[in-house]
């Protein structure tokens, strides 16, 4: 047990006293208070305001924990870590109670420090889980759940509690994570870093040349869903688009596919004045700077397209938001291995199969890349992140012979 | 009211596009990218235009480096500053229209003139839009005196009863300053003060004053209320367009375009809009040594075309409702 400092400290849910309690993964009352909570969200009156919440409250339901039990069931007998601490990114609102669920599913006590800044999501969030916490069959639970929010000019509050920690979780920008990195943990202790990424997408453009009407509305719109709902900023997020098949075939699908996403995009897409700017700026600064600038099209404010050429592992460099998209034809997904890195974290596809896929993991051992998901799936939260099983690294296993 | 602009002055924004077109190595190359074509007609609407910002990244000029004469640079509150390549010719026009736009729309005579800052310091070479603008008015003014001297000291007392031995004085200042001196130095000031003899000309952002969330409108009355100032003109322009700038009616406040420039408002797609706020994209006739005759600004504005004022204007008028909102972006990079 121990008490953190009074000054300079919020506490959202919780107080500063931290007691620890370690349950084995998918504990029943664990499970039960998720589901709890996803019921209470979902009936807010916000939750229509912010799709985040209600990805969120699908997620943590019954039935799809449930599932995500039977995907991560080990034979092993299992418990939390103990205390851990989560210091989770400034811009994406939901990102720390992933980050809880993901330790509370392990069977840890958290200790979650939220950004700074005042996401209305955030204030949601946390006076849904102290009403919940009211009830006495939660009182294991309390204890588990401390939210906390300080600046982050009092690295001394981070020295302080990493030192206390078996676990620390850290999401954010390269710098970010090496300088947190500097404070000492326990000598058991280990971290989880989720540092910045980069994501692309890879086409079968033949493919796309046979689909129907209804279906290519369907992979734009599930396109849609993977980069404007997060402004194309997500890590998850693809930044290029690669087009595979020969050049004739893939000018031709692409063409299709980008008017068929530019139709839906007026209607749907919330596009803020300075992205125009941005983006205009932005293409400026490809036609007279970017080596591998080749040329761009224009489909509307709402979607730029800059064809590059010579792609190569300075990928993650091209890097567009607000619907500026780079992409590039290869002849086959062997090609695209050349050009990924441990810097790439997903790769969503479109007109492949799995095994396709794995065929293309394994013959070109790649050295990057942690998720493969069909278009339509990029910000989908997986208890597999960025390479990690978070489940078995957030836990220890107890052997009994 | 007619909102097209003359004839001339299409012909002449459409020849500068084709210089710079000719003399800018990179302009050439973005507007190639933009599939422009030199010998085809455009209306004023479709004629390429690029952002501002962009003068912030890269360094734009349709001259030789060896006939840069000066480089003005944008205030640079807001990290990256704008550089902007003059070479003499461009310079000297700078002045001429500014001195006519002045006189036209401030003030005929040279005035004795009160300066809300400090003489600026310069090199002659490389100044912020702060200087250029205090030293560009400065020329239709005379008997200049700062409110700040040399020693940073505020000189109130001094100040004051100069302005008063006058007849007639202009007053210039930026906004903010000129906020700042009204409403904190002047409140403490003692003594009543009458400044019927002042015409003030004000301009530069409102940025600093967003958290008082006064309006100009305020801002005009509680001068002319408080102190008596009957004229108090508000200016518009961008470093980028120095010279080409928007003196504001006096009766009306609203934004005055001179013969020498545009404005055109436009929506998320880019369309024309008139009365209605949309993203302001300007063009002047000035620039000949960088290619900043029609940009793309980072403003909000509204052309009005029915304008109800005694002054019976010609010309096309506007209002400015400020900076374009840096929108929350999401998403987990770069945190």
């Amino acid at each position: 047990m121990f008490n953190l400092p009074k000054l300079k400290i919020e506490y959202l849910v919780g107080s500063g006293k931290i007691n620890q309690t370690t349950l084995q993964p998918f504990d029943k009352n664990i499970c039960d208070f998720l589901n709890e909570f996803s019921n209470k969200i979902i009936l807010s009156k916000f939750s229509i305001k912010f799709p985040d919440l209600i990805g969120l409250a699908f997620w943590c339901r019954n039935k799809n924990l449930l599932s995500l039990k039977s995907q991560f069931y080990s034979k092993d007998l299992r418990f939390g870590k103990g205390l851990v601490f989560h210091i989770t990114p400034s811009n994406v609102p939901t990102n720390f109670v992933y980050s809880l669920i993901f330790g509370l599913l392990a069977g840890n006590t958290n200790l979650v420090k939220v950004p700074s800044k005042n996401f209305f999501q955030i204030e949601i969030i946390c006076k849904t889980i102290k009403e919940i916490l009211k009830k006495k069959k939660y009182r294991i639970i309390k204890q588990m759940i401390t939210i906390i929010r300080y600046n982050d000019q009092e690295i001394n509050l981070t020295e302080l509690i990493s030192e206390k920690v078996d676990l620390r979780v850290i999401w954010g920008g390269d710098k970010t994570i090496n300088k947190i990195k500097l404070m000492p943990l326990k000598p058991s202790a280990t971290d989880i870093t989720f540092a910045d990424r980069y994501s692309l997408s890879c086409i079968n453009s033949k493919k796309i040349l046979n689909l129907n009407s209804i279906q290519l509305n369907k992979l734009t719109s599930a396109f849609y869903n993977d980069t404007y709902l997060m402004d194309q900023n997500a890590c998850s997020s693809p930044q290029t688009i690669i087009w595979l098949g020969d050049s004739k075939t893939s000018n031709k699908a692409k063409n299709i596919f980008w008017k068929s996403l530019n139709q839906k995009l007026k209607n749907k897409y919330n596009l803020p004045d300075i992205a125009i700017v941005d983006k205009l700026n932005q293409l400026c600064l490809d036609i007279t700077n970017n080596k591998k600038y080749f040329k761009n099209k224009v489909f509307s404010n709402y979607l730029h397209t800059v064809e590059v050429k010579n792609l190569d592992k300075e990928i993650h460099l091209l890097k567009g938001k607000w619907g500026y998209f780079y992409e590039s034809n290869l002849k086959s997904l062997d090609q695209v291995s050349k050009v990924i890195t441990k810097k790439v974290q997903t790769i969503t596809y479109f007109g492949y199969t799995k095994s396709e896929l794995s065929n293309f993991v394994i013959n070109n051992k790649i050295l990057g890349v942690d998720r493969i998901v069909p278009i339509g799936f990029a910000l989908d939260i997986s208890l597999n992140w960025d390479g990690y099983n978070t489940i078995n690294h957030m836990s220890r296993v107890i052997e009994i012979n | 009211m007619k909102l097209q602009k003359q004839k001339s002055f299409y012909k002449e924004i459409f020849e500068l596009t084709i210089h710079h077109f000719n003399k800018s190595k990179i302009y050439r190359k973005i507007l190639n990218n933009f599939n422009f074509n030199k010998n085809k007609k455009y209306s004023i609407e479709r004629l390429p235009f690029i952002p501002v910002r962009f003068f912030k990244h890269i360094d734009l000029k349709s001259i030789e480096d060896k006939d840069v004469f000066k480089i003005l640079k944008s205030s640079g509150t807001s990290g990256q500053q704008s550089k902007i390549f003059l070479n003499t010719q461009n310079a000297i026009k700078q002045r001429i229209v500014l001195k006519e736009l002045f006189e036209r729309y401030v003030n005929k005579e040279r005035l004795p003139m009160f300066i809300l800052g400090q003489n600026p310091k310069n090199n002659g070479y490389s100044y912020d839009a702060k200087t250029a603008a205090i030293l560009g008015f400065s020329m239709f003014g005379k008997n200049h005196q700062y409110f700040i001297d040399e020693n940073n000291e505020e000189n109130i007392e001094s100040f004051l009863s100069q302005i008063k031995l006058k007849n007639k004085v202009l007053m210039f200042g930026f906004t903010s300053e000129v906020y700042s001196f009204f409403s904190k130095t002047l409140k403490n000031y003692k003594k009543k003060i009458d400044l019927s003899n002042v015409t003030l000309l004000h301009g530069g952002g409102w940025k600093k004053l967003e958290e008082t969330k006064i309006s100009n409108y305020e801002f005009k009355k509680n001068l002319r209320t408080n102190f008596n100032i009957k004229k108090i003109i508000n200016y518009y322009g961008l470093v980028e367009q120095i010279g080409s700038i928007f003196f504001e009616c006096p009766k009306c406040n609203l934004f005055i375009c001179s013969k020498y420039s545009d404005i055109i408002i436009r929506d998320k797609d880019f369309n024309v809009l008139t009365n209605k706020k949309g993203m302001v994209q300007l063009l002047s006739l000035l620039p000949t040594s960088y290619p900043g005759h029609n940009i793309l600004t980072e403003d909000i504005g509204e052309v009005v075309s029915n304008v109800n004022c005694e002054k019976k204007h010609k010309e096309k008028m506007f209002r400015i409702f400020g900076r374009i909102e840096k929108s929350e972006i999401r998403g987990c990079s770069n945190v």
